[in-house]
Formats: C-alpha cells, sequence, structure tokens
C-alpha cells in the first residue's frame, strides 16, 4: 500500500552543541563552524536538493540553569552558547535556496510584537512565502535576566503574554492592510490607497499598538505558526493558535495519545482536527546492515557527554554544577527532576536510577538504529500514530542531513512516504493546499476589522 | 600640497521601502524600486555596488509612518513614501552571501527594542559578513513609531539621548566585556568548547535596563559594529563625541556644515578622544552626465517627476501650504489652520509667503552637496567637499535604482580613482573599521567601549534587579 507523504524538517540551531551535545568532538562536526555563513548555505541546498519541506532553527534567549549560578558546564560544552541569532541568517539561506521552508524560533520577550511582526513581514517578503515562526515563551531564568525581568514569568501568565503578542501580531498581518491596497500606479503615482490601509490601535495588559503595519502583505502574510509547548497551557495555546507543532514523545502510543488531545482541544476552538500537523522528533543512526548502524551507535555513544545532557536539562545543582553521574535521581532537587524521575522509572525498574542513567537515556531517547528499511517501518509506526511529520536531530551537520538523504529518503520514497518533489506555492500553501490561514484560525478575524475602527481617545 | 589625497569614503544611501527620499520618481521608467520586497533587488544592487568600489550601502529606516501632515498617513502612503517598508537588518545576510567586500550601515534605534537581542543579531551578522558591519545609532523621531510601541506621545528629544547612552553602554559590556578574545578553544580531547574563565556575566542594572547576560554570541570580527550616528543636534554632538566614530550630518549651508563638524571634534576631545577620530559622511545629490546637456537632460526629467506633496509629508509639516492662497505668510497660514502652537511650528520661516515657501521647499534638494554635470565637475564638486568642506565621505542619493549607482560608477569613479580619491581595489578580508580608518579592526581606547575588555568596570557578580515603580 502507498502511504501518504509525511513532511520532513531538518532540526538546527546557529551554535555548537543544540541537542546531541558532546558530538561536535567527532571529526565529521561541521556544526562548530556555525559562524561561518557558508556552512548554512551549503546545508540549505543539501536539504533543498533532498526536498525537505523545511530547516527548523531553534534557539533560546540565554542559558540553561539556575540564573545565579556559575554557567562553566554550558560555556564548556559549548551547549546553545555560543550561539547566533537565526533572524539575520534567514535572509542568505532564502537567497541560496527557492523552495524550501525557513522555521525561526523567536521569544516573545526577545522583542516588540511590532518590530517582529515587520522582520517576519520582511523575511516572508524575501523569501517569497516561505517564513514559518515558532513561536517560544521561554523556559530560562536568564533569558528572562537578559530582557529586564528579575526571572522567569510564570508559566500561565507567559501564555497568557503569548496571546496577546500574536494577537497583536495578526492584527498587523491579517488586519491593517486589505487585499488590492497597493496600486503601483506609476500614471497618477499613486502608490498605494489609503482607504485599504488602517491603523490597529491596538490596547491590551501589555501592549498599546498604533499602527499600521509597515510592509505590505507578504505572500503567507501570517506566517505559519509553530508551537512546542506540551503543559496545559501550552497545549491550549498549540490548540488554538498552531498549525504545526513540536513533540518529542517517547513512542508512537504516547504521541497518539498527545495528538489527540491537542486535536479534540482544536475543536473546541472552532478549528478542524486536522488544523494541526504535528511533527515528532526524532534522530538516526543509520547502517547498512543492522550490524554496522549498531556499531555506529556504540561509536556515537563515546562521543556522549553526560555533563552536556544533564546540564541541558537543567540537573545542576544551586552552584550551577553538574551532579556526579553516580548520584542518585531520587536524591537530586531541581525544578525539572520530578518530571524526569517519572519518565526514568518507566525504563529502569530493577535499581535506584541514577543521573549518569539519564544522560545516556537522554541520549537514546527517539533515537532509531537501523537499516534503511528498518527506520522507514520505524516511521511507519510514527505515522499511523497520526504523525504527519518529522523534525529530524542531527547528531552533525551536515553528515546527518546528507546520510539521511542519501539512504533513508529514497526508501521512504518508494514507499510514498516521503515527497519526491515540491508542491506550488508559499509554505502553508506547501503543507495545507492554501496560501493562507484558513478562516477558524483566531487571526482570520482580523480580516477587514479595521475599515472603519474608531480612532480612541 | 599633502602627499596623500583625502580618500572619500563612498555609501549609497538606501532605505527598504519604494520611497525613501526622491518622492515621486518611483514612477521613472526603468526604475526597480518597485522592487523593494523582491530579495533580487538586493542582490543584484550589492553586486552592482562591490564592482563599483563602493564601500558600503547605508541602509535607513523609520518605524513608524509619517501622518503628521494633514494629520494622516494618506500622503505618505499614496506616494509610498517610507511605507510600505521592510525592516534593514534582514537584507543584509542576503547580500552578504554574494559579496565579499561591501560593507552594511544599517538604521537601527535605541529608543524601542531591547539591547540584548539587537546585541546578538549585531554580532551574528558581523559574523556572518566576517567583520563587514556598520550601525546607524538613531533615537527615532515619528511620533507613530512612539504609539506603536506603547508610548503615548514621542519620547522627549534629550531624554531619547539619555536612554541611548545607557543602550550603548549595555551593548558594549556585551560586544567587548563579556568574552575574552580566546574564549573558544574547541578543544575535543578535553571536551572543552569555550573556557568558562573567559566568559563573564555583565550584570547591567542601570535606570532603563537591567541586562544578565553572558553574551550569547563569541567576539566576532570587529566586535562592536563601526559605530555610525545620524544627528546634528546638541544632545547629539555630545553623543557622538563620546560615541560615534562616523556622523552623517548635513545642514543647509556650508557653515553650518563647518560649525556641526567643528562642535563634534570638540565634544569627542572632551570626552578624551582625538579630534580626528570622527569622520563625517553627508547625504550628496550628484546627477551625472557625460555632457553638461545629458546630466542637464537627466535633472529635467527628475524635477519633472518630483512629488512636492512627498516632501511636505516627509517634512513632517504641521500645515498643509498647497491649501492656502500663495500670497499669505506661513504665520497666517498656520494661524487660519489653528496650528501656530504645534510641534515643529516654530522651526517654520513664518514671515515667508507660502508661495515662496512651497518653491523653497520644491527646490531644497540643490542646497548642499549637490552637483549636476560632467564627471569632471563632478569630481570638482566632491573634491572640493572634502578639501574645503572636510567632510570624509558621502551617502549617495538614489534618484534612480540603479540608474543613479551605474553611472557614478561608470562616470565618476575612474576619474575619482584618478585623482587619488577612491582605492583601484578592496583589500581582501579587510573590515568595515579597517576600510575607513586604517588600523585595527577593533575599537581602540578611549572609546568608551574599550573600558569593558577583559572584563573591566562590569556589574556586580549576582544580579540585583531593583523593583520597578
Amino acid at each position: 500500500m502507498t502511504r501518504k507523504p509525511l513532511h520532513f524538517n531538518a532540526f538546527v540551531m546557529n551554535t555548537t552543541s543544540h541537542i546531541h551535545h558532546g558530538q561536535w568532538r567527532r571529526p565529521d562536526a561541521g556544526q562548530v563552524d556555525f559562524n561561518n555563513v557558508q556552512l548554512w548555505i551549503d546545508l540549505a541546498r543539501l536539504l533543498e536538493e533532498a526536498k525537505f519541506d523545511a530547516m527548523f532553527f531553534a534557539d533560546v534567549s540565554g542559558l540553561y540553569g539556575d540564573s545565579d549560578a556559575d554557567f562553566d558546564v554550558y560555556v564548556r560544552e559549548g551547549l546553545q552558547i555560543p550561539s547566533n541569532d537565526p533572524t539575520v541568517l534567514l535572509g542568505a539561506l532564502a537567497v541560496s535556496t527557492s523552495q524550501i521552508g525557513l522555521a525561526l524560533t523567536s521569544n516573545v520577550v526577545q522583542s516588540h510584537p511590532f518590530h517582529f511582526a515587520r522582520q517576519i513581514s520582511t523575511l516572508d517578503h524575501i523569501s517569497n512565502g516561505r517564513i514559518a515562526w515558532n513561536i517560544v515563551t521561554g523556559v530560562q531564568d536568564n533569558g528572562a535576566r537578559n530582557f529586564g525581568l528579575p526571572q522567569l514569568t510564570d508559566h500561565a501568565e507567559r501564555y497568557e503574554w503569548a496571546e496577546e503578542y500574536v494577537d497583536v501580531a495578526y492584527k498587523l498581518w491579517e488586519g491593517s492592510w486589505d487585499e488590492g491596497a497597493l496600486l503601483q500606479d506609476k500614471e497618477s503615482g499613486v502608490y498605494a490607497d489609503t482607504s485599504k490601509i488602517h491603523k490597529i490601535y491596538h490596547e491590551g495588559k501589555r501592549y498599546t499598538v498604533e499602527g499600521p503595519h509597515l510592509p505590505s502583505p507578504s505572500p503567507q502574510r501570517t506566517p505559519v505558526l509553530y508551537q512546542a509547548g506540551s503543559s496545559k497551557s501550552g497545549r491550549a495555546f498549540a490548540a488554538k493558535n498552531a498549525e504545526a507543532t513540536f513533540i518529542i514523545a517517547p513512542s508512537p502510543a504516547v504521541a497518539a495519545e498527545q495528538i489527540a488531545q491537542t486535536r479534540a482541544l482544536a475543536v473546541t476552538y472552532g478549528r478542524n482536527p486536522d488544523d494541526i500537523k504535528f511533527f515528532q522528533g526524532l534522530s538516526f543512526v543509520i547502517g547498512d546492515t543492522q550490524e554496522e548502524a549498531e556499531a555506529k551507535a556504540a561509536e556515537y555513544e563515546t562521543y556522549v557527554s553526560v555533563d552536556g545532557y544533564l546540564a541541558h536539562a537543567a540537573i545542576v545543582d544551586a552552584s550551577g554544577r553538574v551532579y556526579p553521574p553516580e548520584t542518585l535521581v531520587k536524591d537530586v532537587e531541581t525544578n525539572t527532576m520530578k518530571g524526569f524521575l517519572e519518565w526514568i522509572s518507566q525504563y529502569i525498574t530493577d535499581r535506584e536510577p541514577v543521573v549518569g542513567d539519564l544522560a545516556l537515556l537522554q541520549s537514546r531517547n527517539t533515537r532509531i538504529v537501523g537499516t534503511p528499511e528498518q527506520i522507514a517501518d520505524e516511521i511507519e509506526r510514527w505515522q499511523d500514530a497520526g504523525v504527519d511529520g518529522i523534525n529530524v536531530i542531527n547528531w552533525v551537520i551536515p553528515g546527518s542531513f546528507a546520510e539521511f538523504a542519501d539512504k533513508v529518503l529514497p526508501v521512504l520514497r518508494d514507499r510514498g512516504l516521503a515527497q519526491r518533489n515540491y508542491a506550488e506555492g508559499p509554505l502553508r500553501q506547501k503543507l495545507f493546499g492554501e496560501p493562507r490561514l484558513n478562516e477558524r484560525h483566531p487571526a482570520a478575524r482580523y480580516r477587514g476589522a479595521f475599515a472603519d475602527a474608531p480612532v480612541p481617545e | 600640497m599633502s602627499a596623500e589625497p583625502k580618500r572619500l569614503i563612498l555609501n549609497l544611501f538606501e532605505m527598504n521601502c519604494v520611497s525613501h527620499i526622491t518622492h515621486g520618481l518611483w514612477r521613472l521608467p526603468g526604475n526597480n524600486r518597485q522592487r523593494f520586497n523582491d530579495i533580487d533587488y538586493w542582490i543584484e544592487l550589492a553586486q552592482l555596488l562591490e564592482a563599483g568600489g563602493f564601500d558600503a550601502v547605508f541602509l535607513a529606516d523609520v518605524i513608524g509612518a509619517y501622518d503628521v501632515f494633514r494629520d494622516g498617513p494618506e500622503t505618505a502612503l499614496r506616494e509610498g513614501l517610507q511605507i510600505p517598508s521592510n525592516d534593514p537588518l534582514l537584507v543584509i545576510s542576503a547580500m552578504a552571501a554574494v559579496t565579499k567586500h561591501l560593507g552594511f550601515g544599517v538604521t537601527f534605534s535605541t529608543s524601542y527594542e531591547p539591547p540584548f537581542a539587537f546585541a546578538r543579531r549585531m554580532s551574528t551578522l558581523d559574523h556572518l559578513t566576517k567583520g563587514r558591519m556598520g550601525w546607524n545609532i538613531v533615537t527615532s523621531y515619528l511620533p507613530n513609531a512612539a504609539r506603536n510601541f506603547g508610548h503615548a506621545d514621542e519620547i522627549a528629544h534629550d531624554h531619547r539621548y539619555e536612554i541611548a547612552d545607557e543602550y550603548l553602554d549595555v551593548l558594549y559590556k556585551l560586544w567587548e566585556g563579556s568574552w575574552d578574545d580566546d574564549a573558544v578553544i574547541a578543544d575535543a580531547e578535553n571536551l572543552v568548547y569555550t573556557d568558562p574563565a573567559r566568559v563573564r556575566y555583565i550584570n547591567h542594572v542601570g535606570e532603563h535596563f537591567s541586562v544578565a547576560g553572558p553574551h550569547l554570541s563569541e567576539p566576532s570580527r570587529q566586535r562592536t559594529p563601526v559605530l555610525f550616528q545620524a544627528t546634528a543636534s546638541r544632545a547629539g554632538t555630545a553623543f557622538a563625541g563620546k560615541h560615534a566614530e562616523v556622523v552623517f550630518t548635513g545642514g543647509p549651508t556650508a557653515a553650518g556644515v563647518v560649525a556641526g563638524i567643528q562642535a563634534m571634534r570638540d565634544a569627542a576631545v572632551t570626552e578624551g578622544r582625538a579630534a580626528e577620530d570622527i569622520k563625517f559622511i553627508v547625504q550628496a545629490g550628484i546627477v551625472v552626465g557625460r555632457t553638461e546637456e545629458e546630466a542637464a537632460e537627466k535633472l529635467r526629467a527628475y524635477r519633472e517627476l518630483a512629488s512636492v506633496e512627498g516632501r511636505l509629508a516627509h517634512a513632517s509639516l504641521p500645515f498643509d501650504p498647497t491649501a492656502h492662497p500663495p500670497e499669505i505668510t506661513v504665520r497666517q497660514a498656520l494661524t487660519r489652520e489653528g496650528k501656530t502652537a504645534a510641534p515643529g511650528a516654530g522651526y517654520l520661516p513664518q514671515e515667508q509667503t507660502v508661495g515662496d515657501f512651497l518653491e523653497n521647499i520644491a527646490s531644497s534638494w540643490d542646497e548642499q552637496f549637490f552637483v549636476v554635470g560632467t564627471p569632471t565637475v563632478v569630481a570638482d564638486a566632491i573634491e572640493s567637499w572634502l578639501d574645503d568642506i572636510g567632510i570624509d565621505g558621502i551617502n549617495l542619493r538614489q534618484y534612480h535604482s540603479f540608474g543613479t549607482a551605474q553611472d557614478f560608477i561608470e562616470l565618476v569613479v575612474p576619474e575619482l580613482r584618478r585623482r587619488g580619491r577612491l582605492r583601484e581595489s578592496y583589500v581582501d578580508g579587510e573590515t568595515l573599521r579597517e576600510r575607513i580608518f586604517g588600523g585595527s579592526a577593533r575599537l581602540q581606547a578611549p572609546h568608551a567601549a574599550t573600558r569593558y575588555r577583559n572584563g573591566a568596570n562590569l556589574g556586580a557578580p549576582r544580579l540585583e534587579i531593583p523593583a520597578r515603580v
């Protein structure tokens, strides 16, 4: 039976050590050269050649861990520091490619929505409609402290903040300029029809924004909206706003449950269940035989940095030091630990788990080791669970993607699981068939909403 | 006669919009300005400028609409006057990817966006361009911009410079103080990517900002981008004396420009810097032809399509001179509109007739740093600006994109090279700062930024954020 194609994103970050910590030491690890634009241009071209749907840039606005503690471990590991801004990189990628989607992560704390909305419109113009925005609210105290806050804003309040932030952006993207506002009439000298351009007069708890939006409507207007929160308020936000969510479920069964919940929640917001696509994060160790794949996996593990995985999970003491690997998980008191303890207890039942277990499990988490055929079989299981796409997590750049493209994608294509060619049009059209948000999305209510808006005092 | 003639700093003046300064001219045949949404426009432009030997493209920006004239943005929208407009930072990496030498001067306001994210964007761009970034520091002046960022009205002028001063301080701490040069060691053997002892929090706590750091990007070629500043005001002058490396200035008279330059040099000396630590560039209008007739014909075509309304809206005029009989005075017109106390009214020539006032506005392109003629005439004028007025460079105003730059490259550049005013070629691997100043890719002491080098003068080891009212 031929299957429906899945979507494939390349999950990357403008840094040395993104997810698989310690791998930067491998001789073929190109990510240490992330300051060089050529690394990213070459990768974008490789991915486009392989018909990846998008290149997905993660980002942070500060360090992990306790904000008053030493940050030695993060710096030593190259763990998302040094890291560069993804937004300003995308122009170079837009000009080096013509089809692949370009997704960037931006935290609501880091930019005023008026400014951010303009940046996105600019990128959507210059990429001809290939931009996606991964909406994040931050998980780091240090990130908050880089932006004048004493600490990370309370979880539920962050999402309330994000709601207002996207609301401002939606008004600018969807409501400020009507279709047909640009006349570009050289004869009369009239560039734009002022009756079709509106101020938005947003007034909310955190923002007061007059408008009008400065750019004219871009091909997608609103970029494709990604979201990755798994908490209750995060999921509610996704159900209402996201068009794609990024999950890292430990198994297809868990994914199926998460997906069903979020889809059901989307319906309560007046959206259709399939208005949201789900991307599972997976990494791959590929061999021509199973033995070869396993040998490679063992080799990759020799590069695993236990400290790196622990630090990324903020399993550090009050001074910012990583716990020794033999520390019992139950003895560790961090905010993040409770969830991890529950998680690890599913895997280690015959003894008390130690933090070293945690690191190794993290490195193996959602990792698929096998031949291209075996990997395709596994991917089918994820698709059967309701997953629409895969975020391919890399060990090394560009090798992990080149190998996936050379070895796995041909098998997936034979099974109908991966596209052979790009569909027409902007990124949203490639994913959903239409270049603009559908009318069920909350942003759609601002179309034409400001035509007769009264001027507030 | 000195041995070496002063070399011209040559920038193209640009903005990510249709009608930047020369309003109405987007309609000229062959003008590409309508293509500004299209990345190919910027690529073609960057390649043209690099082939022609330009030092940099200088990107202006505003973050609001011009809506003072006629109490609304309608005129600006009709004219395409800086709206629609896109963000300038985001086209730079595209231009950088297709060039090796061209520098970038990009405008960004210190008034509305948090410094931490901006510092990282500039570091990222300086990495991506291998040290070709300049930043044009502005504090924003449009009332609509203020209202887009939650303020009821413009922040008072001098207060904006106070905020800017602290903004720069935060940036310097991040760019110059947070990381040592040799912090990244990428030691695979010992699993040490960066030496933690050479990276630090900045823990800045000030009146307007509190920022923990560390900077997320490692030091780029220039660390701090070349600091441009556009100003002619008094608060701006003191600020330039402390911060600016290149001042984008101007004024209606040569004497005024000379005095402004001297004031800023004096301000630099007051800050302990050398008078020549600041270079000065002006906006220049140059219409060149192979013959006088050809140049005159171009000028005629430009004047014919020039929009006076665009100029009025751009000037944020508090009254509408086109709505009054030409023989009454500006004062009378203001009175009739009830605008005698409007912001900006005090600066208007109130005793002039409305007719004369309009006439002057229409021709105000041609006042300073404006020349029409053959390459010889143009080069003579530029030499006089450099040697007699004492400027160091120009931001070339565009009447036609890409015609203005093409004409300059084809006709003027060879002449200036013959006279030793432009270099024959770029130097490989040179940063923008090295190109403009010679010497180092980095800022030099006693510039205010350098006091944070190696982590000196940073904040307390712990960030203490005061409760805000």
